[in-house]
């Protein structure tokens, strides 16, 4: 199905959780963030949380330099 | 309003630059500056406050001057010291406002909880590379930082240098904010992220809903506790 990750429209296998979006991706960061349809989504429900199709999705490594 | 108002910059670096200026230029009362850093070659891409003639000098020293420059109606106190658990008690005394130009997760930790203890709202900003962040903690309204980057953070900056518009950009977006969050108007990203990817050029503004995990808001503060 079509989602839209970090502004780039993708095609993701149907059925994903955003724990399995985020191993689908290969992203490694330890302190990623992620954000679906312009909502903050907090590590502990990544397990809840479902991608549907048209989702919004952003995937943010935070910016901590000054 | 600005001017009866006292400000702490929380380091003269690429953000502190920027902000400590516009603030200066708005005709804020009085800023705090606090850094322990002197000012190095490697700076002069973003930290524009420094110029040559400060290499080799206090970072505060250096701001001092251009600050009181800019603007000679402003009290400006430079601080020379690092910003600690044991420190940042003396450091807000009197202060109504924080602005973030820290460069790493710990010192936002200690301002964060110092700011929630105090009950002082602080504007945080980051920047890496071409990006960058900036949102509103206030002690009013949840989230805090640490809802939003739980402990352990990350413990330096992994990315490449920091191109000097993107902390122009996030300082700016800051001091915007710090001028609402004093007069009181408009509408603040308390509860709201907002980020800069610079090298795609969009910026995005998210909801941040509280977030009941939290050991630092959602339990009483223990001075000097570790998450
Ligand atoms: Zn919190």
């Amino acid at each position: 199905m079509k989602i839209i990750l970090n502004g780039v429209e993708e095609i993701i296998p149907d059925g994903l959780s955003i724990t399995d979006l985020i191993e689908w991706v290969k992203e490694g960061d330890p302190h990623l963030m992620v954000e679906v349809n312009n909502t903050y989504i907090y590590p502990k429900e990544y397990d809840r949380v479902w991608v549907r199709e048209n989702d919004r999705i952003e995937m943010i490594n935070p910016n901590l330099g000054g | 309003m600005l001017a009866n108002t006292s400000i702490l910059v929380a380091g003269a670096g690429g953000l502190g630059s920027l902000s400590s200026m516009y603030l200066a230029a708005a005709g804020v009362g009085r800023i705090v500056i606090v850094d322990d850093d002197v000012v190095e070659p490697s700076n002069l891409n973003r930290q524009i406050l420094h110029g040559e003639q400060g290499l080799g000098k206090d970072k505060v020293l250096s701001a001092a001057g251009r600050l009181s420059d800019l603007n000679s109606g402003v009290t400006v106190v430079p601080v020379k010291l690092r910003i600690t658990d044991d420190t940042i008690d003396h450091i807000l005394d009197g202060i109504d406002l924080i602005m973030d130009g820290t460069d790493n997760y710990d010192t936002r930790v200690v301002l964060n909880r110092a700011a929630l203890k105090i009950g002082l709202s602080w504007i945080f900003g980051g920047v890496s590379g071409f990006d960058g962040m900036a949102s509103l903690f206030s002690p009013k309204g949840k989230p805090c930082f640490e809802c939003v980057f739980p402990p352990p953070g990350a413990k330096e900056d992994p990315g490449p240098g920091i191109i000097g518009p993107a902390a122009g950009m996030i300082a700016s977006i800051q001091s915007m904010e710090a001028v609402k969050e004093i007069l009181g108007i408009g509408k603040g990203l308390t509860g709201r992220l907002l980020r800069l990817s610079g090298m795609d050029m969009r910026i995005n503004v998210s909801t941040l809903p509280p977030n009941p995990e939290c050991r630092t808001c959602g339990r009483q503060l223990r001075k000097g506790s570790r998450p």
